[in-house]
């Protein structure tokens, strides 16, 4: 078995608990039913291309891109236990090599993204089933936004990881800058109708682009605004994953 | 044949210099002990050989490898316990074990014979289900020794394994690592504070200083070099403050009173102040109730070695 494939393996099993189980479902699961139909009674449809969504169907499409990018934070949370538990160090005198360990973590984000992906696209399903639009390009488009984000936010998470040395510093920081990706964002609202600094701030929020793609991609509206937003989404993983590829390169024992 | 080679080692951070120009030549099948005080660059040369670092200047080959052009080849080839624990919380310790395997490419049946074997040999059925984080420091320490076992190796570091051992553990540990050997010819690298340790387990001995190597022989002839100073001791029952005046012209001898007096000497030439003593005792009819020679440990011989070292240094 190629090492990378075995430290997927191993990144899955530590990764992949109970609680981290319930969290991505039950989380979603609650915001799109419970919090989707009781925001109804305020925002009836959403504009959104050329058709107009109703709110749950608007918020279970915007809770794909939200699962990703909540599922990217194993990626953080493997390198930082992997550090503060001697982990790094002990992998580092295996036989593996820093691309290695590298690698297997962006295709353990990958592989979580995806799947989390997936997942609430199954669970939300019900609710935008009636706008639904994929055909043979929205599809691969969905599937090659979630492992661009998954790899944009789990470069995020990886940066914070490689950075900080106290867990309280690691766990104030994620949490405060995913509180923000996940919240000013159109993950949960449209930006039309928001006050207008509000409205820019969600497009400085790369979770917004991830959103808007993958919604685009579900209702099948791709205009050429999604397209850049595609550009801006993909250069912006690429740099922070050369960013954080660099961090850990350079991590010290 | 040589496991491990170094020639003029060196290794600095900015201006701390943590190896200075180590020569090593360790042959294989053997126990290799590596001693020194706290700092003396110990864990760096272990970083340095297991090419966790790679070093300022000088040559390492392991297992006939050269450390600067394959460094993977060399770690696919030993195993590695280091200094900090290592360890994957949430996973119980037989997962931890068999995943470590699995890691290392151990085919699935073997993963399973070992884990049970190495369960049995560092006693750890009775925790196996236990996850990681809730084992104590001592249980947690014999998981990652026990793990790295997991893997056919040619070449194993053990960096102060028996932290947190309790001394039963301890000798079991100890005793494993001697049949290790005996049965498969593989070269453990050892650094330890705990010098009977030393002196139980290994075939060899470098101690180290301020990161240069002071001595490497066996303990048998470390002995031999540095442990001219033999240790007597004359117990008297009652204290005699007389013998404070009697012995005043002996060289070497120290008088403590405690229960009793103790008369302790400690000489290169300790048979001739002993029979001194013994005449000066026996002109005053002072009884001796037990009288014992001490064998030199290597204790004693390598906080002389160290000390000299940081003599001369200064």
């Amino acid at each position: 078995m190629h090492p990378i494939i075995r430290l997927v393996n191993r990144n899955l099993t530590i990764a992949i608990n109970p609680g981290f189980l319930i969290w991505q479902v039950i989380f979603p699961l609650i915001y799109i039913f419970v919090a989707g139909f009781a925001y109804t009674a305020l925002i009836q449809n959403v504009p959104f291309g050329n058709k107009d969504l109703d709110y749950p169907a608007f918020l279970a499409s915007g809770m794909i891109g939200f699962n990703i990018m909540n599922s990217t934070l194993v990626s953080g949370i493997i390198i930082w236990n992997d550090r503060r538990h001697g982990m790094f160090e002990q992998i580092m005198s295996g036989p593996f090599t820093r691309a290695h360990y590298i690698l297997s973590n962006i295709a353990t984000i990958a592989i979580v993204g995806l799947v989390s992906g997936a997942l609430i696209t199954a669970v939300g399903y019900p609710v935008f089933f009636e706008s639904v639009e994929f055909s043979l390009v929205t599809i691969p488009l969905i599937i090659f936004t979630a492992i661009a984000g998954a790899i944009l936010f789990g470069s995020i998470a990886s940066i914070i990881s490689t950075r900080l040395r106290s867990s309280e510093g690691f766990n104030v920081i994620i949490n405060t800058v995913f509180l923000f990706f996940a919240f000013v964002s159109t993950a949960f609202y449209p930006a039309a109708g928001a006050p207008e600094p509000l409205a820019t701030a969600f497009y400085l929020n790369p979770l917004t682009y991830l959103v808007d793609i993958i919604r685009a991609g579900i209702f099948g509206a791709v205009t050429d605004f999604i397209i850049l937003e595609m550009i801006v989404l993909v250069s912006l993983a690429s740099v922070l994953f050369v960013i954080a590829t660099k961090l850990l390169t350079k991590l010290d024992f | 044949m040589s496991c491990i080679e170094t020639k003029s080692l060196f290794k600095n951070y900015n201006s701390l210099i943590a190896v200075d120009g180590i020569d090593l030549n360790i042959e294989s099948g053997q126990v290799f002990g590596f001693l020194g005080p706290n700092g003396a660059g110990k864990s760096t040369v272990i970083k340095l050989l297991t090419t966790l670092i790679q070093p300022t200047k000088g040559k390492v080959s392991v297992l006939g490898i050269d450390s600067r052009k394959n460094p993977l080849e060399i770690r696919k080839k030993i195993g590695v316990v280091l200094q900090q624990p290592s360890y994957e919380p949430t996973l119980s310790v037989e997962k931890s074990m068999a995943k470590y395997g699995m890691m290392w490419n151990v085919d699935s049946r073997t993963i399973k014979n070992r884990t049970e074997e190495l369960l049995s040999s560092f006693e750890l059925q009775d925790i196996r289900k236990k996850r990681n984080e809730d084992l104590s420091i001592g249980q947690r320490r014999r998981v990652q020794v026990a793990r790295e076992f997991m893997h056919d190796m040619e070449l194993l570091f053990l960096d102060e394994p028996t932290v947190g051992l309790d001394p039963s553990a301890r000798r079991k540990l100890l005793d494993f690592l001697k049949n290790k050997v005996k049965e498969t010819g593989l070269t453990i690298f050892y650094t330890t504070h705990v010098l009977t340790e030393a002196e139980y387990l290994c075939d060899n001995i470098a101690i180290i200083n301020k990161g240069k190597i002071i001595t490497v022989a066996s303990p048998q002839e470390l002995k031999k070099k540095f442990g001219h100073e033999k240790t007597i001791q004359i117990h008297i029952s009652g204290k005699d403050h007389s013998l404070d005046d009697l012995l005043k012209d002996i060289p070497d001898c120290k008088i403590e009173f405690n229960t009793g007096t103790v008369i302790t000497i400690q000489s290169s030439n300790s048979e001739i102040v002993l029979m001194d003593i013994l005449k000066i005792l026996n002109q005053n009819d002072i009884p001796i109730e037990d009288l014992s020679a001490m064998p030199t440990n290597l204790e004693e011989i390598f906080l002389k070695v160290v000390s000299d070292s940081d003599a001369s240094n200064n």
